[in-house]
């Protein structure tokens, strides 16, 4: 036992050495500059090598594919049928106009001919339907590398399997530790900080101190994740009394947006180290936490709110009000709870790069802690924001219009997808309204040409 | 997905596209093996349109998966979701006059399952009447009398092209596919029928 005693304390000494070099290595690059909101721009070039690497494994993946006659994966972009553009009303007039080149004498106001068009229409949003599309994970045209995103992985030459075995070494046993030790400094700061700031007397003081505690830890939190943001257009950045709204494709929507601006979040209390987070931050300035009582009770909800809003030291308000996440193509009916409140709306857009990591949550197949973990184990979260101009509701306008223009405005900027569906179908089914809709168009042509033809 | 080649013939559609509508079935499933009719609920598009139970009903008959002459499946795997698929594929001219009426046949026979719900081989006023009330519920101005109403307008008119003059004590027992295929003699119904794949192309972009 004796003999082993030098060795063992000669590898406690290397493990010291290197732990602390690691530290002081985390605390120059990462957290100082985290907390000065500087940057070595050490991100953006390990995005250069990262972009270089893949096309060389897809041009890798193209040749070895064509040498054995292999079919690539093709990208799922705009779905797999074409469907026809016609209304109900054309294509039945067109029917019955073909039906009535025969030797009848009046046409009849019903035909056989008229489930032709509800049939076909029925068995292509089967084949292929807009929404559920949207909450399935985007597909890639290039290989990242990661194999969650290759669903035909295929053994195409050994260099490339080396590299993608690499790419795993580098990930799991290098970036995730690295990222965890950040993530556990960005939060132990946010709590201990914001406490240490709700101690002290109300002024300037305290919300200069406050802000800046705020948005060092929200930037450790960023760089925990090795997120690359592009902020555009930062003149419009949401201003005091405002509501920010924005596209939700995941959690970290909120740590991108709240790097580079101070906001109070809105949002329901939880359990947990959720709840503690969310005790502290309360402390140093005034965030609005519903209870699970108080959410389902619009008008609470509304009222809050808008006390937030009309006093103008408080900070904007941040809210996503798809309701749920999206998997970042399109974005999908607003709720208009937020859009009632009459204050002014600074819409932000938040579009991810879907090459370093797939960001969208689906948070039926995946829990908080399981995405969490594929987040910090990607290669980075690449993102661009952009803030556009803000708008303020018209005298003729509800608040559902309103929230559609919004909408449209972020959606034109992301370059995603204007949908007209309500998040909410994830888990809920279709309001009735919306059903009998076509129904009543149809019936409306039935029994208009009823009524005309009783009347001649 | 080798044992998926058959159906290459029946739908005349190529081994991507097969692979992308198992993509959908699973989806649809849920990772599944069958489909059950509760899966379709999970289709949003699909409450919009009035026939919707006639629609997901005629995935499951058994007439048209071939499996019996009437009664339910109460579950069907991704050939039976291929066979469905099938009628709907587009009608190929070149293959000469009698196969294009045999796949015209097969569309209109698919139709006529869809009226006649009790499998008898007749479309009764009965049926006719539950298809029009389908196709007209929701709109709370019309009433189920005109709706009865219309539907008795139109299988008169049916009666009149099947039988011609009719007695005044002659009862018209139901529209049989004959008569129904008489109805559609000369109407062009290929083109209303068919659901077209997009043409996808080899992408595989590097940046």
């Amino acid at each position: 036992m004796f003999l082993l005693l030098p060795f063992d304390s000669l590898i406690v000494n290397l493990l010291g050495i290197s732990l602390t070099v690691l530290f002081t290595l985390l605390l120059v690059f990462i957290i100082v500059p985290a907390i000065f909101g500087v940057s070595f721009g050490i991100r953006k070039l390990y995005m250069k090598t990262l972009l270089k690497i893949f096309a060389w494994a897809t041009l890798r993946m193209e040749r070895g594919a064509k040498e054995k006659n292999h079919q690539l994966y093709k990208p799922y972009t705009n779905g797999i049928i074409a469907k026809d553009s016609t209304s109900l009303e054309e294509e039945i007039k067109e029917i019955r106009r073909s039906g009535s080149s025969k030797a009848l004498d009046n046409t009849p106001e019903f035909e056989l001919s008229d489930i032709f068009y509800f049939c076909r229409k029925g068995m292509e949003t089967i084949m292929d339907d807009e929404v559920t599309k949207r909450f399935s994970a985007e597909e890639l045209e290039s290989w990242n590398l990661l194999s969650r995103t290759n669903y035909n992985f295929q053994y195409i030459s050994l260099r490339l399997t080396i590299l993608w075995g690499l790419g795993v070494l580098i990930r799991y046993c290098f970036l995730l530790p690295l990222r965890i030790a950040l993530a556990f400094t960005g939060i132990s700061l946010l709590v201990v900080g914001t406490t240490v700031v709700g101690y002290l007397p109300n002024g300037r003081f305290k919300e200069f101190l406050s802000k800046h505690v705020h948005l060092m830890c929200y930037r450790i939190c960023v760089r925990a994740l090795t997120a690359i943001i592009t902020y555009h257009d930062r003149k419009n950045r949401p201003r005091n009394g405002g509501i920010c709204v924005a596209n939700h494709t995941s959690p970290i929507d909120v740590i991108i947006l709240a790097s580079d601006g101070y906001y109070a979040m809105v949002g329901q209390v939880h359990g947990g180290l959720m709840g503690v987070i969310q005790r502290a931050m309360v402390k140093s300035c005034p965030h609005v936490w519903f209870e699970r009582s108080e959410v389902k009770d619009r008008h609470l909800v509304a009222k809050r709110l808008t006390e937030h809003v009309q006093d103008k030291s408080k900070l904007p308000i941040l809210i996503f009000p798809e309701g749920t996440c999206i998997n970042n193509t399109s974005v999908m009916m607003f709720k208009k709870g937020s859009f009632e409140i009459g204050a002014t709306v600074y819409p932000v857009a938040i579009k991810y790069d879907p090459q370093f990591g797939d960001a969208f949550w689906n948070s039926s197949k995946y829990g908080m802690v399981t995405y969490l973990l594929r987040m910090m184990t990607s290669w980075a979260i690449v993102c661009s924001v952009w803030y556009l101009p803000p708008m303020t509701r018209e005298k003729d306008e509800d608040a559902v219009q309103f929230a559609n223009r919004v909408k449209s405005a972020i959606a034109r900027q992301g370059g995603l997808v204007d949908l007209l569906w309500d998040g909410g179908l994830k888990r809920e089914k279709v309001k009735d309204t919306f059903k009998e809709e076509q129904q009543k168009l149809y019936s409306k042509m039935i029994v208009g040409n009823h009524e005309d033809r009783s009347r001649s | 997905m080798r044992v998926f080649f058959p159906f290459l013939s029946l739908l005349s559609v190529s081994s991507e596209q097969i692979e992308q509508l198992h993509r959908r079935f699973k989806q649809l499933s849920g990772d599944q093996p069958t489909i059950r009719k509760e899966n379709f609920n999970n289709v949003p598009d699909l409450e919009l349109n009035p026939i919707r139970s006639k629609i997901i009903r005629a995935f499951f008959d058994n007439r048209n998966l071939r499996k019996g002459p009437s009664g339910l499946a109460d579950e069907i795997d991704f050939e039976d979701f291929l066979t469905i698929m099938s009628y709907f594929r587009p009608i190929d001219t070149t293959l000469g006059e009698e196969q294009v009426e045999l796949s015209r046949k097969e569309k209109l026979r698919f139709l006529f399952h869809m009226y006649d719900s009790d499998s008898d081989g007749r479309i009764t006023l009965e049926e006719y009447r539950n298809v029009v009330e389908e196709l007209l519920s929701g709109n709370p101005h019309i009433e189920k009398e005109s709706a009865r109403s219309i539907a008795d307008g139109a299988m008169m008119e049916a009666a009149s092209v099947c039988v011609g003059q009719m007695e005044p004590d002659q009862v018209y027992e139901g529209i049989t596919f004959e008569d129904f295929l008489k109805i559609w003699q000369g109407i062009d119904i290929e083109t209303k029928m068919h659901v077209r794949f997009l043409n996808m192309e080899t992408i595989a972009l590097c940046h």
